[in-house]
């Protein structure tokens, strides 16, 4: 049987998700003898290329970015947007609460009206095509990256969970943010990652955007049984769940 | 078998000289300004003035996740039984109701070894409750003390420690104890009054009938507002399931190795208030509505859960549900209570 | 590492098998006979299911289709998941992972004597075909067999070859209905309830089985309940989420009733207080 090819593309992203891949070390060797790895340039200049894996990394900021997206759906078997970027649009989407030209003028100056800087409302990789599966977090967790390959490469549909990631900072036995009056995303955000922000004592701010059908509703009353207000939570969510 | 007194300060020789000994020891210790079960590596750290744990001790009889057996992918399997040997110190007299419990269970109708294994290569070290946790309502629930399940259960008494040895298993260790003295009647006294004032004190949540009404009160409970008002604000966090000590339901994954030949099939809690709990194809939910997931774990523990082990209530008060949710509103007193004062009973 | 612990077996360990022969029934369901690996024979009673696993992939229940009457273990898999799609993958020859069998079973001798209703929505002729052969090979401890189907459209229609066969017997009598009606089918056309009132047995006094999709039940038991058919004569054979099978893992429960273990087949009078269940 042929290894399965596998491309990764990165668009809007600070690329730490490829580099939690590189850190997975020796298992990546596991991974290199399972695929074939092909370089995104080398794919897109020869148009022939098929791959049976397209990992996309990054949100879609530039119609460009939109129509380069469409022609590796079109090649790809199984598309994997990975990272909050990809799968949430993540921090790159904070402008989006924004006016654009204004975003324009404050990162680039006088040079905001140039072509090439042309930016777009920011969107994640399912706003622009069909996902197949989606590797949360940002960056994103390589134990969950390499549990996913592994279920993809023998055939088995992988788990991502639609649970909150309570469930597993208390299989952690950490104690929770509330109990010292802090705001936590962690009821409202979907796990996976292991919760490593509460275990070391920082609230969950949502890298992996939230569960499927999330309590808003409730978590903007709860926050007065802590003498918070709706506002300390939406400063808390801005970060990675802008719409 | 025996009823001793010991010093605090033997009883702390005799930690460490476990703790030395090429036994797996743990115990409770302090975390931040909280407590945990851990591995005992240092009799000092050992805490039995401990308030109550963030997770109960069952995590070491049916771990967060552990494997059941080893495979080859589409292929044979081969069990994998725990053997390890542990002696578990600190627990109180709440969370041994809850692990008896637990134990008839799990050894009903059919034998799970993997928790039975576990169970019975664990000498079990209980202690009655010094120090009261905010939420604790064990005495409401009857669970305030114990008295079966343990290998030995110790009631600290001023500078020392009442040992009453319940097993051969218990005993064997009280007679590693030096200094140990056959308790007075006076010692005997001041246990009567530690459980005296525990079964007083226990009570941060008063439940006004007694548990053994819970599954009577609960027939009529089942379109009661109380679900839908309490579950609004529900996140479906399962945070209540994790941290009680008679939650056992499970999920069961395959987890495939790097060379995909081999892998493990591992279980893991799982939590009935979480949303997909009973989903099944096609994306049917038979227990879709907030209130739906909510109601079923109060039914659960007074009214289900009891039907399988004779009745005993299936809450032993430990209160942490009540701290660990973050919507304030998984406290069982409440509900039962609210249930009661707005319910026609005859 | 051992099997067992002080004699007691590993209740989660799978006995592997050897899928003998399969085909596709439809475009969706797969059916499979299997033999053990260790030369026994199956141990089971109509009603009852399996959980059936690949190692690696996952594990799931699966209603038993065939009678202990006859050899080897019958099974129907749809493919709608993780481990249905690679089941649906497998050759005769691979192998499958079964672990039981477990849960209730039909009420094979309460039943005898009486007239049998099968009511069968969909795959819910899957695990009704295992009593209903069992009947044809006890033909003479049962009265009257009438058999009710119900399927989506017509391409879904399960084992049509042996429908055609029972049709043909004169001791028993099948009435088939689809959904939506079809150019190659001359049948009668509406939802399995339409066939209800042509039964000729006397209701109220046959033993009536149901198995269908959740959504059926509702109707078939309401209709049963206009026929005035005793609530203590209906059985019905549920589905509900399920990991272990063995009553502990909390998956299936329905109130304080548990599906693997005092289900899949539930007297329906039983679950007169039992508002989880349909
Ligand atoms: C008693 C009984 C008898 C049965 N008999 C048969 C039979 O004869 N033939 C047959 O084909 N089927 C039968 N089934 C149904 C079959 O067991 C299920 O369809 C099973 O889920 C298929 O497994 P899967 O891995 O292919 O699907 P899964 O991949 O498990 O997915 C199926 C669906 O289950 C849900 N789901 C699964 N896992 C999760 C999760 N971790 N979190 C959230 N949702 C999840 C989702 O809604 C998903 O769409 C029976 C079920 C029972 C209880
Ligand atoms: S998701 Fe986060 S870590 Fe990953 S590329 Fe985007 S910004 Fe970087
Ligand atoms: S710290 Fe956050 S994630 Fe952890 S239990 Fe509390 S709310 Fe949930
Ligand atoms: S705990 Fe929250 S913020 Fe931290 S990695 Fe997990 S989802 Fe992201
Ligand atoms: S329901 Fe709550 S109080 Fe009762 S035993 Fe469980 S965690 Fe403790
Ligand atoms: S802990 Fe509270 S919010 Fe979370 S599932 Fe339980 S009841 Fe709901
Ligand atoms: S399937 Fe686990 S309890 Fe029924």
């Amino acid at each position: 049987m042929s290894k399965p090819r596998v491309a990764i593309f990165d668009f809007a992203c600070c690329e730490g998700c490829q580099l939690q891949i590189v850190n997975l070390e020796e298992e990546i060797l596991n991974l290199i003898d399972l695929v074939d790895v092909v370089e995104w340039r080398e794919a897109m200049s020869e148009q022939s290329h098929e791959y049976d894996i397209a990992i996309i990394e990054g949100s879609i900021t530039r119609p460009e970015d939109a129509q380069k997206l469409e022609v590796i759906r079109s090649r790809a078997k199984i598309l994997i947007a990975l990272g909050a970027c990809a799968t949430i649009g993540g921090v790159n989407k904070i402008k989006n609460n924004f006016d654009l030209n204004e975003v324009r003028e404050c990162v680039y100056g006088k040079d905001a009206q140039m072509p090439h800087l042309n930016t777009e409302v920011t969107k994640a990789v399912d706003e622009v095509v069909e996902v197949d599966f989606k590797i949360h977090g940002c960056p994103i967790e390589g134990s969950e990256f390499a549990q996913i390959i592994r279920s993809l490469l023998v055939g088995k549909t992988p788990f991502v969970p639609d649970y909150p990631v309570c469930v597993e900072c208390k299989a952690k036995e950490t104690i929770c943010r509330y109990e010292y009056n802090e705001i936590c995303l962690g009821p409202i955000s979907r796990a996976g990652c292991g919760a490593p922000c509460p275990t070391a004592g920082w609230r969950c701010f949502g890298c992996r955007g939230t569960v499927d059908d999330p309590n808003v509703e409730a978590a903007q009353e709860v926050m007065e049984k802590y003498d918070l207000t709706v506002d300390d939570l939406k400063q808390k969510m801005v970060l990675f769940n802008t719409k | 078998m025996s009823v001793s007194t010991v010093t605090k300060e033997q009883f702390k020789s005799f930690v460490a000289a476990l703790v030395d000994s090429d036994q797996n020891v743990v115990g409770v210790q302090a975390k931040d300004d909280k407590f945990a079960f851990g591995e005992l590596t240092d009799a000092n750290a050992l805490r039995l003035d401990y308030d109550v744990t963030i997770l109960p001790p069952k995590k070491y009889m049916l771990p967060q996740r552990e494997a059941l057996m080893n495979f080859e992918v589409a292929g044979a399997a081969e069990s994998v039984q725990p053997d390890e040997k542990m002696v578990l110190l600190g627990v109180h007299p709440y969370d041994m109701i809850a692990i008896n419990q637990m134990d008839e269970l799990f050894s009903q109708g059919e034998y799970d070894t993997h928790y039975m294994n576990r169970r019975n290569n664990i000498t079990i070290i209980a202690c009655d409750v010094v120090t009261d946790s905010k939420n604790v309502f064990a005495a409401s629930m009857n669970s305030a003390t114990c008295d079966t399940g343990y290998d030995i259960l110790l009631t600290a008494i001023g500078d020392a420690y009442v040992v009453d040895a319940a097993t051969d298993k218990g005993q064997a260790l009280v007679d590693m104890m030096s200094g140990a003295n056959e308790a007075t009647d006076a010692d005997l006294k001041k246990r009567e009054a530690v459980h005296e004032k525990n079964i007083a004190a226990l009570n941060k949540h008063e439940l006004e009938c007694k548990p053994s009404f819970l599954p009577k009160l609960l027939e009529k409970a089942y379109d009661h507002p109380v679900w839908e008002e309490r579950a609004r604000l529900c996140y479906s966090c399962g945070s209540c399931n994790q941290v009680c000590p008679t939650c056992y339901c499970f999920d069961v994954q395959d987890e495939v190795n790097w060379d995909l030949k081999t892998g493990t099939r591992c279980r893991a809690w799982d939590g009935c208030l979480l949303t997909n709990f009973a989903t099944v194809a096609g994306d049917h939910n038979f227990r879709k509505k907030r209130a739906d997931r909510f109601r079923h774990r109060l039914y659960r523990k007074g009214k289900y859960v009891p039907g399988k082990i004779d009745g005993q209530i299936a809450c032993v008060g430990c209160g942490r549900c009540v701290t660990a949710c973050t919507a304030k509103i998984a406290n069982p007193v409440e509900v039962y209570n609210t249930i009661l004062e707005t319910t026609e009973l005859r | 590492m051992c099997e067992c612990s002080n004699g007691n077996k590993d209740i989660y360990l799978p006995e592997l098998c050897t899928i003998t022969k399969r085909r596709m029934l439809n475009g969706t369901e797969l059916f499979m006979h299997l033999e053990k690996d260790s030369g026994e024979d199956f141990d089971y009673i109509p009603g009852q299911f399996v959980e059936a696993s690949v190692a690696g992939i996952g594990e799931a229940p699966i209603s038993i289709s065939s009678s202990p009457t006859q050899k080897g273990l019958e099974l129907v898999v749809r493919n709608v998941g993780s481990l249905t799609k690679v089941i649906h993958g497998l050759e005769v020859g691979d192998k499958l992972g079964i672990r039981g069998p477990y849960g209730s079973t039909y009420p094979l001798e309460e039943a005898k004597g009486k007239d049998l209703v099968f009511i069968c929505g969909g795959i819910g002729l899957v695990p009704q075909r295992s009593f209903i052969r069992y009947a044809l090979d006890h033909r003479a401890d049962y009265g009257d067999i009438t058999i009710l189907i119900g399927t989506k459209c017509h391409e879904m229609r399960l084992f049509r070859e042996e429908i055609a066969l029972w049709e043909e017997r004169k001791d028993m009598t099948v009435m088939e209905t689809i959904d939506e009606g079809h150019d190659c089918w001359n049948g009668n056309v509406g939802v399995v309830t339409t066939l209800i009132p042509k039964v000729e047995s006397h209701l109220p006094n046959s033993q009536i089985l149901v198995c269908g999709p959740p959504i059926m039940y509702k109707f078939v038991l309401m209709a049963l309940a206009e026929a005035e058919v005793p609530q203590e004569n209906i059985f019905v054979n549920l589905e509900r989420r399920m990991k272990c099978g063995v009553g502990k893992c909390g998956h299936c429960q329905m109130n304080e009733h548990y599906v693997c273990q005092d289900g899949p087949v539930f007297r329906y009078s039983d679950l007169a207080h039992v508002p989880e269940a349909i």
